[in-house]
């Protein structure tokens, strides 16, 4: 043992201690700085334009790429829908969310907590492709809802390819982020203060108004916050549960990428893509904290 | 065949049938060089190629026989055409050795990577002398791509959904019943210039003005279209999504084999025919270069063709290919100079300086 120590004496010497902390920190660093880096070849090549005639980018710097994509009818309408579905799933997601996590943290009953672990954990196991095509089976015009609905003699609906079923997937794909995110947040509330709220004669509303809600309060935003940017960003759903004609940005920074080969108008809306997720994310944590991501401290 | 660009783009029909003409029935399978003074042989090559009936045509037309007559093994990448581009170009731009051998592309695409100079000239083919003219990419020199086969983008339709018989005009599919009924590929390929003979328009006017083909397709809007890839059309034919789609005759002939009762027309108002081709990346150890090499020349052999296009339901650039039972006299397997009369084909080159303009304002119309 007194060879070990005098070898890590020599490795590591005493006077180094303090930088532990910084040592720690390193593989973060070098992480996030690798993402800078990475944003700054993109911003690089935002400012870039293609030339059709040899498909290769400009030398020149330009706004041009910018211009286009906040000018663009395409990109607005693509950026308004994106902004607007994130919004609407973060909060029915989170009203979902809560009281299933409740529920789990609260129940008295093991086996009813396991049921809903095992409920929530199932889908997470299945990627959101395999998710995505499975509510193509169960909602297409041959699947199994409408099936049943033919069965008392409706005609089939058009379930798919539309906004709301692009919603719809998304909400379910995101309920089990948002219950894992709430559920510490909740077992961190002792019940006893909700005695304590009921013996003091609030009913179930107020206690949960005035005690449990404002106490999860880091939980929601930290769940809040995963479902917002998750959504804000999401392809896979509106491809495939869109019918092509429900795109959000992603989509159309794939098509730029991918479809167009414009690589220059590719990074310009994959950089406001980041500004735009950017900007929602520290506006709820102006108003409403750093939540979870607090780490017990104040804002 | 409507809005041919003579100045750079004419496909020269009548050559193609004389060709045809004169090498019908001339067996000519000649694998040349006979590999003789061969390079080392790589343990295998890799091959792009799209999934389902067109990768299992590839292989048994012409990957398996390869592989039989050279021993050297070819892996098929089915990572999609537009997502396997920017890996190419990178690769070449950084002078690493490309992901892959060989690309089974769209012309289009390919014309694009031709412009960008990553891919390698093919005119030492030996069986490009055997070859029509549809072999040729126009407005390229040399051969940086070499076209494979022609297709069609028809209107395939469900017959039951058209009971007074088949659609004439894509103008039939603005009937109200086709409401959430009716596809078209995401971007709008193969719609664009059918739509805009259908809004009164010129195809000589292409690009310069295409506002009948924008105001058609947001006509056809209003009908909230389904928006997907090749396997999409396929699935909805099948699952009963759809009644009629702006499809490649490739995926409904498909979804007929597949036991669905689907047809397909060529509407008066014509339809794009296009061409899908073969090209090598730049970057390629020289060994792995001639075997790539010998694959395309070998895809090119009338054997080959055979029966690769019979799986595909496509005409091919070898003479003396006969077409699968199923497509004799059909509109979207043209052999003669009356099939080709209403089919549109617009240069490579037009599409490609455009095409981004093009998937953008069908886009924003469909997206809006």
């Amino acid at each position: 043992m007194d060879a070990l120590e005098a070898a890590a004496a020599v490795v590591w010497p005493a006077r180094f201690a303090a930088a532990v902390p910084y040592l720690m920190l390193a593989p973060a660093v070098l992480l996030v700085g690798l993402l800078v880096i990475g944003l700054a070849y993109i911003g690089d090549t935002s400012l870039r334009t293609l030339d059709t005639s040899t498909f290769l980018l400009s030398d020149d710097y330009t706004l041009a790429n910018y211009r286009r994509a906040l000018s663009e009818s395409l990109f607005r309408t693509v950026a308004a829908r994106s902004l607007q579905a994130s919004l609407i799933v973060t909060a029915v997601t989170l009203l979902l969310a809560f009281p299933y996590a409740y529920l789990m943290v609260r129940t008295p009953s093991a086996a009813l907590r396991k049921l809903l672990l095992i409920a929530l954990f199932l889908p997470f196991f299945i990627g959101q492709v395999v998710r995505a095509y499975g509510w193509l089976i169960i909602l297409g015009n041959q699947g199994m809802v409408n099936d049943a609905l033919s069965l008392v003699g409706v005609a089939p609906l058009r379930l798919l390819y539309n906004y709301p079923s692009v919603l719809f997937g998304l909400i379910q794909y995101m309920l089990p982020f948002a219950v894992l995110m709430l559920a510490p947040a909740l077992t961190a509330i002792p019940e006893e203060l909700e005695a304590a709220a009921h013996s003091l004669g609030a009913n179930w509303l107020r206690a949960f108004w005035h005690v449990v809600l404002p106490l999860a309060r880091p939980g929601l935003v930290g769940a809040g916050l995963v479902v917002l940017t998750l959504t804000l960003t999401d392809f896979a759903m509106p491809a495939i549960l869109g019918g092509g004609s429900q795109d959000f940005i992603a989509n159309a920074i794939y098509d730029q990428f991918f479809r167009t080969s414009d690589q220059g108008l590719g990074a310009t809306l994959a950089l406001l893509l980041v500004a735009a997720g950017s900007l929602l994310v520290g506006l709820v944590l102006y108003l409403f904290g750093a939540g979870t991501l607090a780490m017990g401290r104040r804002r | 065949m409507k809005g041919q660009k003579f100045d750079s783009t004419v496909v020269l029909r009548r050559t193609f049938l004389k060709g045809a003409a004169a090498f019908g029935g001339a067996a000519a399978l000649r694998v040349p060089h006979a590999f003789a003074q061969e390079p080392a042989k790589p343990a295998e090559i890799i091959v792009r190629a799209w999934g389902g009936s067109w990768v299992d045509s590839l292989k048994a037309g012409v990957s398996d026989p390869f592989t039989a007559k050279t021993g050297v093994a070819v892996r098929h990448d089915l990572t999609e055409d537009n997502e396997i581009q920017p890996k190419v170009w990178a690769a070449v731009a950084q002078g690493r050795v490309p992901p892959i051998h060989i690309n089974w592309d769209t012309t289009t695409n390919a014309t694009k990577s031709a412009l960008r100079g990553v891919t390698e000239d093919l005119s030492d083919l030996a069986n490009l002398k055997n070859t029509t003219d549809l072999a040729k990419p126009v407005g390229l020199d040399g051969y940086p791509i070499v076209n494979t086969y022609g297709y069609v983008y028809v209107l395939a339709f469900r017959p039951e959904a058209f009971p007074d018989g088949p659609p004439k005009s894509w103008k039939d599919l603005l009937d109200p019943k086709f409401k959430g009924r009716i596809a078209f590929y995401n971007d709008g390929i193969g719609f664009h210039f059918p739509a805009q003979v259908a809004g009164g328009g010129k195809l000589e006017d292409i690009p310069g003005n295409m506002q009948p083909a924008w105001d058609f397709i947001a006509k056809m809007k209003e009908q909230q279209p389904l928006l997907g890839e090749d396997p999409d059309f396929t699935a909805w034919f099948q699952r009963g999504e759809i009644d009629a789609a702006c499809t490649i005759s490739t995926n409904a002939r498909e979804a007929k084999k597949n036991g669905v009762n689907i047809d397909w027309v060529v509407p008066a108002e014509g339809a794009k025919f296009d061409t899908d081709g073969l090209w090598i990346p730049k970057g390629l150890p020289e060994n792995e270069l001639y075997w790539a090499k010998e694959y395309i020349n070998f895809a090119l052999t009338k054997e080959a063709q055979q029966v690769w296009l019979d799986g595909l339901g496509l005409p091919g650039v070898v003479p003396g290919v006969n077409p699968p039972a199923d497509l004799a006299d059909d509109p979207s397997y043209p052999t003669s100079e009356e099939d080709f009369k209403n089919l549109i084909r617009i240069s490579s080159k037009v599409q490609v300086e455009n095409e981004s303009e093009w998937f953008s304002k069908f886009k924003s119309i469909m997206q809006g």
